[in-house]
């Protein structure tokens, strides 16, 4: 599956929805067995980048290299083809399919690749490698979201992609699940996966080979937008004003 | 990608049970017409084929319906003189002439049939064309030999087999065709043979009083001119030979004709207007499914799906529907038509070939097909227009449940 040369290549990708620019130049690199994290406030193009890279969506400028092949070339049949064998996305709203069970969909990617069949064994050993063996029948509006997470996670790494990409993996879940999650996640580059996750997580994080900052659509090196406002600041600053009118005091205030 | 499609389809079981049933209706209704509208179009031009004549001649006293007389085979109990056939074979421009002699009412006490069987006397030229449209026609009768009809002695009135009629035994000859006409349930022989017969019923002997011996009497004379010209010269003489009634076949034709095309022409629009409605409905159903789905086609795109597979989901679906909905609708369809023969087979109104097993596998399969075919018509568009989407923003504005 993973080879040493196996790598995913952003070079000056640039994106706007209307007029407003999301991504400016934007340029990455990620090798097997690496892990990156992108961090940066809500709305600065994460998710977006993360679509980018995983083919879901095309840049306005720029090119996307999967395995030594420039992607915006590719026929469409090609660029699914990559989406299906090379990137195992978790979503953040994990995009479960309400009518399957859980063991069919983390077979989804293998249904469609056509490998159902002989993916069903390494399926249920994901399933029961995250905590969820006993859970592989039952639907997805019977899990807690933390469940469904994983059960997400099952089906990006089913096929056994070069490239996990997670958008927020750890959102919306209680530390310790959050911590379940992380774990697993991390240990994805040990066995040969390349990593990206997209987060506010700034412990989550931390722990990546690589972290990066996405601001204004620009990618910097977060140690170098160190004298940013971290997520955590950008977000209370977001909240500080509201705050102050609704309850006529300020966060600081409260502390 | 099978499992995906049954598995969207049974996530919605109502609608999907709605669809199929919507497209069972539309089959079965479509189904039936065209059996029926067949049935009668053969069945009126076997008609026409089994009448053989341009003119039929009745006694001036029998109260008889043309068009039923003429088409439908339905019996005359009345009678006038023999001798009367000799005149009319006289008259110049006559071709030929056949005569009838219809016998007595009798009922069958080993069947389960409601209608009266009537027993008919028939010219050899008779028996050599309802032959000819029979699989089992033999060209002449003997004497003891019947033809029986089509909904008579089933199973047990093959050719060779006997059967007794007023205490008599008699070989089947052949059995006719059903035609959903009196003749279905009528016992025909040679002319003499019925004669004999009805001479020695006692039940009868009331009207061979009034009448005359039966071996002097006729039921009717069919005639058939030289040229179709004559026909009204002809028949003004027909009227001056004796106390006759005389039916023009072509003029009671084509009365029947339009009445039956009518017919047709109302199943036909029915069949027309159903296969229309269900083509509004399919197409508008699948639009609207394809496109309210489309966060999870798109889900399917993300996970690697192309797009001409995405394509393939959303028409599959298209078509897992309206080809279980066909395969619902046949037998439907098939009902509906037996309770449509049946109301006709009881008037004896219309003259109805039941279909052959060649015409219900065509036109089953003709529905099946025009249903899958409105299906995939239907779906394909909007399959097309949300396979082109871009999967992330798509499934940014579309839920999956």
């Amino acid at each position: 599956m993973v080879s040493a040369t196996t790598f995913l290549e952003a070079r000056g990708v640039r994106r706007s929805f209307g007029t407003d620019p999301i991504l400016r130049d934007v340029n990455l690199c990620i090798r097997s067995g690496e892990s990156v994290s992108i961090t940066g406030p809500s709305g600065s193009g994460k998710t977006t980048l993360l679509s980018i890279l995983a083919l879901l969506l095309k840049p306005d400028a720029g090119e996307v290299w999967v395995a030594g092949s420039e992607t915006s070339s590719l026929s469409d049949r090609e660029r699914s083809r990559l989406r299906n064998q090379f990137f195992g996305y978790v979503f953040q709203a994990t995009h479960l399919v309400g009518s399957l069970p859980v063991l069919d969909n983390v077979l989804v990617p293998a249904l469609i690749a056509g490998s159902g069949r002989g993916r069903r064994d390494y399926a249920r050993s994901l399933l029961a490698g995250l905590g969820l063996g006993n859970r592989e029948n039952h639907l997805p509006h019977m899990l807690s979201l933390g469940q469904r997470r994983r059960v997400a996670l099952a089906r990006a790494l089913v096929l056994e992609p070069p490239f996990i990409l997670a958008d927020e993996p750890t959102n919306d879940l209680d530390p310790r699940r959050a911590g379940q999650i992380a774990e697993f996640l991390l240990g994805l580059p040990a066995r040969g996966h390349a990593l990206v996750i997209v987060t506010h997580d700034r412990a989550l994080a931390n722990e990546a080979d690589i972290r990066l900052d996405l601001h204004d659509g620009v990618l910097r090196d977060a140690a170098e937008s160190s004298d940013e406002p971290s997520v955590d600041e950008t977000e209370a600053a977001v909240l500080h004003d509201p705050f102050a009118r609704v309850r006529g005091t300020t966060l600081d205030d409260q502390q | 990608m099978i499992r995906l499609i049954l598995a969207g389809l049974l996530r919605r079981r109502w609608q999907s049970t709605a669809t199929i049933l919507a497209v069972g209706l539309g089959v079965g209704l479509l189904f039936a017409a065209v059996l029926l509208q067949r049935g009668l179009q053969q069945g009126l031009e076997l008609g026409r084929q089994r009448l053989g004549a341009d003119l039929l001649v009745v006694p001036a006293t029998a109260i008889v319906d043309p068009d039923r007389a003429l088409f439908a085979g339905s019996p005359l109990n009345v009678y006038m003189d023999r001798g009367l056939g000799d005149k009319v074979k006289a008259i110049p421009g006559v071709r030929r002439t056949e005569t009838q002699f219809f016998t007595q009412s009798l009922r069958l006490e080993c069947c389960s049939v409601d209608t009266e069987i009537r027993l008919v006397g028939i010219e050899a030229g008779v028996v050599s064309r309802l032959a000819a449209m029979s699989r089992e026609g033999v060209p002449s009768l003997q004497s003891d030999e019947v033809i029986v009809g089509g909904r008579l002695l089933g199973g047990v009135g093959k050719r060779g087999s006997l059967v007794e009629l007023l205490g008599g035994i008699f070989k089947v000859g052949f059995r006719l065709e059903p035609s959903g006409t009196a003749l279905d349930y009528s016992i025909l022989m040679p002319i003499d043979t019925a004669r004999k017969i009805a001479g020695k019923s006692e039940a009868l002997q009331f009207l061979w009083k009034e009448a005359g011996r039966p071996e002097n009497l006729i039921s009717a004379i069919l005639v058939e001119v030289e040229s179709e010209g004559d026909i009204p010269r002809i028949a003004e003489e027909l009227e001056r030979i004796g106390p006759v009634k005389v039916i023009r076949a072509g003029e009671t034709f084509q009365r029947f004709k339009k009445l039956t095309d009518a017919f047709i022409l109302v199943l036909a629009a029915a069949g027309a207007i159903t296969a229309i409605g269900g083509i509004v409905y399919l197409v508008s159903h699948f639009a609207s499914v394809a496109w309210d789905r489309k966060g999870e086609w798109a889900l399917y795109r993300a996970l690697g799906a192309s797009r001409s597979r995405t394509v393939a989901f959303v028409v599959g679906e298209a078509v897992v529907l309206s080809g279980s909905g066909a395969i619902v609708g046949l037998p439907l369809g098939y009902a509906f038509f037996c309770w449509g023969l049946s109301r006709l087979a009881a008037q004896n109104a219309f003259p109805f070939v039941p279909p052959s097993a060649e015409l219900l596998a065509v036109a089953a399969s003709l529905a099946v097909v025009l249903y899958v075919l409105v299906g995939i018509a239907s779906a394909a568009v909007p399959a097309v227009k949300v396979a082109r989407l871009e999967p992330a923003l798509t499934m940014a504005q579309g839920d999956i449940d």
